[in-house]
């Protein structure tokens, strides 16, 4: 009992000398109509080029439909369409990124991937900047030199 | 980062998760095999008889058990075993009778063993008051049970070093026979020593109709070419020259052992006073230092003159019940899970062999390449024969016979009826229909609620069936067969059938049906009122069926494996419940079908037929589509519609290119539905593979399949595509029934996919 309280004071104690020393949790970065989005990027398994996708009858809206990886079914989540944003076709530069959730991967399907942020806490603020109600989906607001992204809590995203 | 601490160290996790699993399987299979003693042993048990041999297996289980459950920390486990090992030994040592009390504690004990491993997967809470309850009631048992009587083995010309070296359990099967009056007899018998095993089951084999092998020690010394030569005490009704011929050896010599003057009468035995024994002291070892400490006590020489038994001591390291162990053990326990990913990967293969075809084809059409192509379509052929076997080869592992699920219900009946006055014979036929392992598995709860339903809504009480002229003991039958590429399983019962008034009077009681509906409803659909959540007929609940689950979770867990429920009964009758089950979950072979470009696949277990779509044929009935089809009526369904699948329906008969449409018509029990299609693919095996959980409310899909090229069709659950088109909205009655139904958790054809994802 005594070795499990001391072993989580420790922890916490290194988390803290972590975050002095400017530890950073890195986000993946895409483009879903205009706008910057990331998830931690700890939970993107892989990203893919869209396979030939299949449409599901009776589906929610907002899932695309399910690919085949490697023998596996995968359900694509229309990222546009959950977020209520106005639809395009996929062009080149649209990608899935495959998440975990649970005991299941998720495919996210996004305009375009951009590039692995690295942000210290200081660089995220609370959801509240952008003012009033902003979805329960939203983690933060990431600002990486002049740039500004959504952050994604991909729990939330993925609940329906 | 945060996210990946416990990724690390995962194959040490991987390995104790994996001897756990198998620790569970283990468990279960021996606990599973208890139960099915225990239902022989009960059978016996009501004729008054007992066979020691099946006392012997399930102490051997219980013993595994404990042994199993110490290894894995399953302390509830340990002590139970434990405490029933003692009552075990008592049992077979007849110390203790085996009255139905004893019986029925045997029983509880298998049930809590399944709680307990229940429990230790997590799936409820420990059974820690019924344990408690249990092992009080147990240790009961052993303290009344006292010692045996005075030996009467002592009538008997028999070697007193061979009487030393008998175990408690061959003393107690010794003295057993004598007082049954059976004849004793002394066999000589030379083996060689590198046949030993073989030729000793043998003999056993052949004895075993005669009578009882007691015990074999081997006599004088191992030495020349190789031979051993055993004295095997066997009590047998036969007398000296029957034995003789069925034992049939050369080698054998028999001789009755002669009782002692004056001791003729062997029921007096059961009454000789102590006193007798004492004459003729024995050295008798009891406990379990049996084998190990006759060394210690020296045989006294025999004074009857008969040839000298010169003993070697018995290896004591083998155990007899190794060697009869290691003889069984020819299977392999493999995990289902293992299977579906070799069916996953036949699959893949499955695509690898159409892109050969494919290959050989167009290099068929090259010029230079015709003996290439030739070649390589050889090549396809045989290829697709050794799939082909694999494919059914490892099918065929997956098929278990339905009576490890018969087995269980067995148990069930037994409990239910002795909890209640009513009185239950179940008689099972067709319990070597074999279906898919993970069926087995599934089937289980949706049957036993049946039965309890048979049980508790269907049998009368004694008297009931008495005043209207039925047997006081009623009959549930259980019937498996197989019909084509499904397995059929009725439950019948012999009550008092079900009441069409009372089902309706209920329904509206409940809220289920307004009195309008009550008054339009058809007979057929009476019935499946029990099927809506929330119906119930008995006015109190009652713990036997009462417990929230109904019909409408039987249906559901039927539904998620491909199948469907009927019901047919008669009031006074009976009840029947038929089951409709596809034989695996695995491969199926499917018909792919194309609707506004888009592939589906529907399994050709269900596909009766497929004809040329006629516009001009459909009728409209009560605001149904309909065609009539050799003198039919055929309801039709147009997928494009129900899917909302845009099509160009430029003309409703054509396809957008102007092909002519088809109709699928498929079948499921006695259900017919013609699926309006826009183009027919062809047939083919595919593995099906589940939804995601994110799609497990969509409902009519059974899974998805690739067909190669990466493209991805979708699976019909054509069970829940006839009930949802069929039943759904036929008239508003059903249609209320139907939405309730749609409302409740359950998917479309989810258990039949979870063969991919398990």
């Amino acid at each position: 009992m005594d070795g499990l309280v001391r072993r989580r004071a420790e922890s916490r104690a290194a988390v803290r000398r972590a975050e002095d020393l400017g530890l950073r949790v890195e986000y993946l970065g895409f483009m879903l109509a205009g706008e910057k989005y990331g998830v931690r990027i700890a939970l993107v398994a892989e990203i893919l080029k869209p396979p030939p996708l299949t449409e599901v009858p009776r589906a929610p809206r907002y899932v695309k439909g399910i690919v085949s990886v490697r023998g596996r079914l995968v359900t694509v989540i229309d990222l546009r369409r959950r977020f209520r944003l106005k639809e395009s076709p996929a062009d080149t530069r649209t990608r899935i990124l495959l998440v975990d959730r649970d005991d299941e991967q998720i495919g996210l399907w996004v305009d375009e991937v951009l590039q692995v942020y690295r942000l210290a806490d200081s660089e995220i603020e609370p959801p509240q900047v952008l003012g009033g109600d902003q979805p329960a989906y939203v983690l933060g607001i990431g600002r990486p030199e002049n740039e500004l992204l959504l952050l994604l809590d991909l729990r939330a995203v993925l609940e329906s | 980062m945060a996210e990946h601490t416990g990724g690390g160290g995962g194959g040490g996790r991987e390995s104790i998760d994996k001897a756990r699993e198998e620790f569970f399987s283990e468990a279960q299979e021996l606990v599973d095999g208890f139960g099915r003693d225990l239902l022989a042993i009960d059978e016996l048990a009501k004729s008054g008889r007992n066979d020691p041999e099946l006392v012997n297996d399930v102490f051997r289980a219980v013993h595994t058990l404990k042994g199993l459950s110490g290894l894995f920390g399953a302390t509830l486990m340990t002590g139970l075993s434990h405490e029933l090992e003692d009552v075990l030994d008592d049992l077979r040592l007849g110390r203790l009778d085996m009255t139905t009390g004893v019986v029925d504690l045997l029983f509880r004990s298998a049930e809590l063993y399944g709680q307990i491993l229940a429990a230790e997967r997590g799936d409820r809470s420990m059974p820690e008051a019924e344990m408690k309850a249990l092992l009080l009631a147990l240790g009961q048992v052993t303290q009344r049970s006292g010692a045996g009587g005075a030996s009467p083995v002592a009538q008997y010309e028999l070697d007193p070093g061979l009487l030393g070296v008998l175990t408690e359990y061959e003393e107690h099967r010794l003295r057993t026979n004598i007082q049954a009056g059976v004849s004793l007899f002394r066999l000589h018998v030379t083996f060689a020593l590198s046949t030993i095993d073989t030729a000793l089951d043998e003999l056993k084999a052949k004895a075993r109709p005669l009578g009882e092998i007691i015990t074999y020690l081997p006599t004088g010394s191992v030495g020349e070419g190789d031979v051993i030569d055993l004295e095997i005490l066997m009590a047998s009704h036969a007398d000296g020259t029957v034995l003789q011929e069925a034992l049939g050896a050369p080698h054998i010599r028999i001789e009755e052992v002669k009782r002692r003057i004056g001791m003729e009468n062997p029921a007096m035995s059961l009454n000789s006073p102590p006193t007798m024994a004492k004459d003729f002291p024995l050295p008798v070892v009891w406990g379990e230092q049996g084998h190990s400490s006759h060394s210690s006590t020296p045989p006294p020489q025999a004074a009857t003159g008969r040839e000298q038994i010169i003993r070697t001591p018995p290896p004591p390291a083998i155990d007899k019940r190794d060697m009869s162990l290691r003889s069984v053990s020819q299977t392999v326990r493999v995990d289902i899970r293992k299977l579906d990913n070799l069916m996953n990967i036949v699959g893949e293969l499955a695509i690898v062999r159409t892109a050969i075809a494919r290959l050989s084809e167009r290099a068929g059409h090259r010029p230079g390449a015709k003996d290439f192509s030739s070649e390589l379509h050889r090549l396809h052929r045989s290829f697709e024969r050794h799939l082909a076997t694999m494919q059914s080869g490892i099918l065929e592992v997956r098929m278990v016979p339905l009576g490890q699920a018969f087995d269980k219900l067995a148990r069930i009946v037994r409990q239910i009826s002795r909890e209640h006055e009513k009185e239950v014979h179940l008689v099972i036929t067709g319990a070597e229909t074999e279906i898919d392992k993970l069926i087995v598995e599934e089937l289980s709860d949706p049957l036993m609620h049946m039965i309890r339903n048979a049980i508790d809504h269907g049998i009368e009480t004694r008297d009931e069936r008495k005043n209207v002229g039925k047997p006081a003991v009623g009959t549930i039958a259980l019937n498996a067969f197989q019909k084509g590429n499904q397995v059929v399983i009725e439950v019948e019962d012999d009550g008092r059938g079900m009441d069409p008034q009372r089902l309706i009077q209920t329904a509206v009681r409940r809220g289920l049906l307004t009195a309008e509906q009550a008054n339009e409803i058809t007979p057929r659909e009476v019935l499946s009122l029990v099927f809506i959540p929330g119906f119930s007929t008995k006015e109190e609940a009652n713990e036997v069926s009462g417990r929230g689950v109904g019909m409408d979770v039987v249906k559901t867990n039927i539904a998620k494996l491909g199948g469907v429920v009927d019901i047919s009964s008669e009031v006074g009758i009976g009840t029947k419940m038929t089951v409709t089950l596809p034989i695996t979950l695995a491969i199926i072979s499917v018909l792919s079908v194309e609707i506004g470009g888009r592939a589906f696949a529907i399994p050709l277990a269900s596909v009766e037929e497929a004809i040329v779509f006629n516009e001009r044929d459909v009728r409209v009935i009560e605001n149904r589509e309909v065609m009539t089809q050799r003198g039919q009526t055929l309801p039709l369904c147009r997928l494009s519609r129900l899917f909302e699948i845009d099509t160009p329906e430029a003309s409703v008969e054509r396809a957008s290119d102007g092909r002519k449409k088809f109709v699928v018509i498929a079948s499921v029990g006695s259900r017919r539905l013609g699926f309006v299609v826009e183009r027919l693919v062809g047939q083919q095996d595919i593995v099906i593979k589940a939804l995601g959980k994110s799609l497990a409310n969509v409902r009519g899909f059974a899974g998805a399949t690739e067909l190669g090229d990466q493209r991805v069709g979708l699976v019909l659950d054509v069970a829940a595509l006839l009930e949802e088109v069929l039943v759904g909205d036929k008239d508003r009655v059903v249609i209320d029934v139907a939405g309730r139904t749609r409302e409740s958790p359950e998917g479309r054809g989810d258990g039949r996919a979870r063969t991919a994802s398990r």
